[in-house]
């Protein structure tokens, strides 16, 4: 393997695994911020308690994700100066700004204010502790437009100009505006929530397997998430044919390599235009993905539709099959969403900008030895947090809402002295409705 | 001052920001496995520690200045950060690595099972504290001495340059000094049994600090050292630098912890404005006055100007909730603080 091509696989792997831990935390924010909106509205104090113990079991869920996504985001922001320093001498003037203003307007801002969100419980007002996680939720997908934004002017470049080799920008508008950025970014979005809701449904599905008593909490949860599936798994196969007359717009080759006849007539053209080389991305790979994408899409929201039918009348949660069913759909919208970037990202190679600049001519010429380490180590740490991310939200949503860490206060024993006194075990499961109560030491910050 | 210039100071300040407060973050990483310690000033049984709560509700937070200052180099010097980051690339994987590895850990620490799992996680988060503290200490000191820039521009940094001993002690101080300032944080923060203790390791570490800062002075004086463009302006970085670091240690010595946070601060800033004003108008030199000057590494004009309008805007939203965030959870860590990392 030459470096330029461990460094492909270095991006690929590293992009390939932050997008999983992305989708689902797009996709479980709004549903996270929905409850914790409900909980906070919620008058009677019984029913509260119950939204906000469901709004932090999710928000648990949440966080442990968010985790993982934020430290390889961090990574992401690193990768096109390290290993295609190429990209930045030819499209810095114009690919550099969406990135810049991606970290000021939205990254900067969900990351504190999630921050301020998890520590927050008990401490600050609830009106302001809810408007937190809604903007967690508006920066999450603001985060997500300036990517596309970026991405978009990779998949079909508009709005600048070439002038000795580099590209200028001349039309902002035409940049942010850009067909092949908003449509993608739709079906990003509703891909994203189709995750999170299947994720909840599932989730709450198995406690009702496990006759949890906790019927109140899943029943608003499974209700919930598979209506929110339901409707974006519709519309999101709907917008993903949308893009289909874009492709064939702006991407001949991948056009002509998803419908499977006129390759090459696409590669003559392109030879004519660039000059000789290889412009046939794997065909193989990217039509499987393409139909495993489709297969999944068109499943998902066959079953989203008949489980919301059954939700009438609570049907649902006696049968047993059907919420096997839902338990055993969590993962597929996963597979759907790395088909659907292996479409877009390995279908438009070997270009880096599409028609501009090819990967291969990007590459900042590192060494063999300093990349081959490098996307060794970068491959297993990223692989050990996918599994650990994994295992941990897993354990989580086993355990069920009694072993929530997220918002619980500590027991506040007057300073026992140290070894002396065996440490009581923290009242997780009550410690929300200790927020309400008068006699609790927090309520009063809570209220004040 | 010119539109460039306003940029590079912005991006002298993102870089400043992550200094003081990410260097705080990375120096109790480093130091809270002895400071949070059996001593039962900081950990207790279920695996609290006094010293990682100090920096959890700010931690996410602080991070960010990292990312907001990648995303300017990119945006607004897209010259510089493929040449920079390309060029440093074994560093900068490094620096990556520990940043994973040490903020997945500090996040999910507390999600662990039992005390065996806990102490690996510790184990990350000393690493994870460490490597980007010695890294950036290592980046500062071959971007003051100078890197062997060929003919097209681009550079690499290979083993000796790295193992100079200017970048060496270099990196060492700054190390030293992120774990003097973790400690101020933590002194500032906490109940006062661990306040005490973490003032005495803070005064303990910046005497380390002035030690290999020294030697670092020293090998500039022979001449293999930085090699600075403008030398007066490095000069009076490099007092106050010093005095910083003087007045941290008088403060932590008399049990002043605002004052020697504040010098903390001011020491951990300091290098950054070393490394633009020393060189300036020259942001990557080879040796001194010879470079990667700011014309040629700003982003076209146009650009610029479209940036400049957000920025202007953002950069005002952006400090007033970082100073709302610090405000809503000021005081000292204890009752009213839900734990969670």
């Amino acid at each position: 393997m030459s470096a330029a091509d461990l460094a492909r696989l270095q991006f690929a792997a590293t992009t390939g695994i932050h997008w999983l831990f992305v989708i689902l935390t797009m996709g479980l924010v709004p549903l996270v911020a929905i409850m914790h909106t409900r909980a906070a509205f919620t008058r009677d104090p019984v029913k509260r308690a119950v939204r906000e113990r469901m709004t932090r079991f999710w928000g648990q869920l949440y966080v442990i994700n968010y985790a993982v996504g934020i430290v390889t985001g961090l990574v992401m922001e690193f990768q096109f100066g390290l290993s295609w320093s190429g990209l930045s001498k030819f499209a810095g003037n114009v690919f550099g700004a969406p990135l810049a203003l991606e970290t000021l307007i939205a990254f900067f801002a969900e990351s504190t204010f999630l921050g301020m969100w998890i520590f927050g419980w008990g401490r600050l007002r609830r009106g302001v502790h809810v408007t937190l996680i809604w903007l967690v939720a508006l920066t999450a997908y603001v985060s997500a437009y300036w990517i596309m934004i970026a991405n978009g002017f990779m998949q079909h470049p508009v709005g600048y100009e070439v002038r000795d080799g580099a590209a200028y920008l001349t039309d902002f508008g035409a940049l942010l505006s850009n067909s092949s950025a908003l449509v993608a970014l739709v079906h990003v979005a509703l891909a994203a929530l189709t995750t999170g809701g299947v994720f909840v449904a599932g989730v709450s599905a198995y406690h009702f397997l496990r006759r949890t008593t906790e019927t109140e909490l899943f029943r608003g949860s499974l209700r919930l998430g598979l209506w929110v599936a339901t409707v974006t798994s519709f519309f999101v196969v709907v917008v993903g044919e949308m893009q289909r007359p874009v492709i064939e717009r702006t991407q001949p080759m991948k056009d002509a390599v998803l419908r499977n006849s006129g390759v090459a007539e696409a590669q003559a053209r392109l030879v004519r235009e660039h000059g000789p080389g290889d412009y046939v991305p794997w065909q193989d790979t990217v039509r499987i993905s393409m139909d495993v994408m489709t297969i999944i899409g068109n499943t998902v929201s066959t079953i989203t539709l008949i489980a919301v039918v059954l939700l009438w009348k609570d049907w649902l949660l006696r049968r047993r099959l059907a919420l096997y069913v839902l338990v055993a759909m969590v993962p597929f919208p996963f597979i759907a969403s790395v088909g659907g970037w292996v479409v877009r990202e390995v279908g438009r190679q070997p270009w880096l900008v599409y028609g501009q600049l090819t990967v291969e001519d990007a590459f900042s010429g590192v060494s063999t030895t300093e990349v081959a380490v490098s996307c060794a180590v970068f491959v297993a740490v990223f692989v050990a947090l996918a599994v650990t991310n994994w295992t941990l939200i897993t354990r989580f949503a086993r355990r069920g809402p009694d072993a929530t860490q997220l918002g619980a206060t500590e027991p506040l024993p007057a300073q026992p002295p140290a070894g002396l006194a065996p440490r009581t075990p923290a009242p997780l499961p009550h410690a929300t409705a200790s927020l309400s109560a008068p006699s609790s030491p927090l309520s009063s910050v809570t209220e004040s | 001052m010119s539109l460039e210039t306003l940029w590079l100071t912005l991006l002298g300040l993102l870089l400043a920001g992550y200094f003081v407060l990410g260097g705080y973050d990375y120096g109790v990483q480093m130091l809270h496995p002895w400071l949070g310690s059996r001593g039962g000033a900081g950990e207790d049984r279920a695996g609290r520690n006094g010293a990682l709560d100090a920096i959890a509700p700010f931690f996410l937070g602080n991070e960010v200045w990292l990312v907001a200052f990648t995303g300017v180099l990119f945006g607004a010097f897209p010259h510089l950060e493929g040449t920079l980051l390309s060029g440093l690339y074994p560093l900068i994987v490094a620096i990556l690595v520990g940043l994973v590895l040490g903020n997945a850990a500090i996040q999910l620490r507390g999600r662990s099972g039992g005390a065996r799992a806990r102490r690996v996680w510790d184990a990350l988060i000393v690493f994870g504290g460490a490597v980007p503290a010695l890294c950036w200490g290592l980046v500062i000191g071959l971007l003051l001495h100078g890197v062997p820039r060929r003919a097209d521009g681009s550079f690499h940094i290979g083993f000796g340059a790295v193992f100079s001993p200017f970048v060496l002690a270099c990196g060492v101080t700054t190390a030293l000094l992120f774990a003097a300032h973790g400690a101020g944080f933590v002194a500032l923060r906490s109940g006062p049994q661990l306040a005490a203790r973490a003032s005495r390791v803070g005064a303990r570490l910046l005497r380390g600090v002035a030690a290999v800062g020294a030697l670092a002075l020293l090998l500039t004086l022979f001449g293999a050292g930085a090699s600075m463009t403008n030398r007066v302006t490095s000069a009076v970085v490099a007092a106050l630098f010093t005095a910083a670091l003087a007045g941290a240690w008088w403060s932590f010595a008399h049990k002043h912890r605002v004052r020697a946070f504040a010098a903390t601060c001011c020491a951990t800033a300091l290098p950054v404005l070393l490394v633009g004003a020393g060189h300036y108008p020259y942001l990557l030199i080879s040796s001194a006055g010879t470079g990667l000057d700011i014309g040629h590494a700003v982003t076209d004009g146009a650009t610029l100007k479209i940036l400049s309008g957000f920025g202007v805007l953002v950069v005002p939203v952006i400090l007033a909730y970082q100073s709302w965030s610090w405000w809503a959870f000021r005081g000292r860590t204890g009752r009213r603080h839900p734990s969670y990392f």
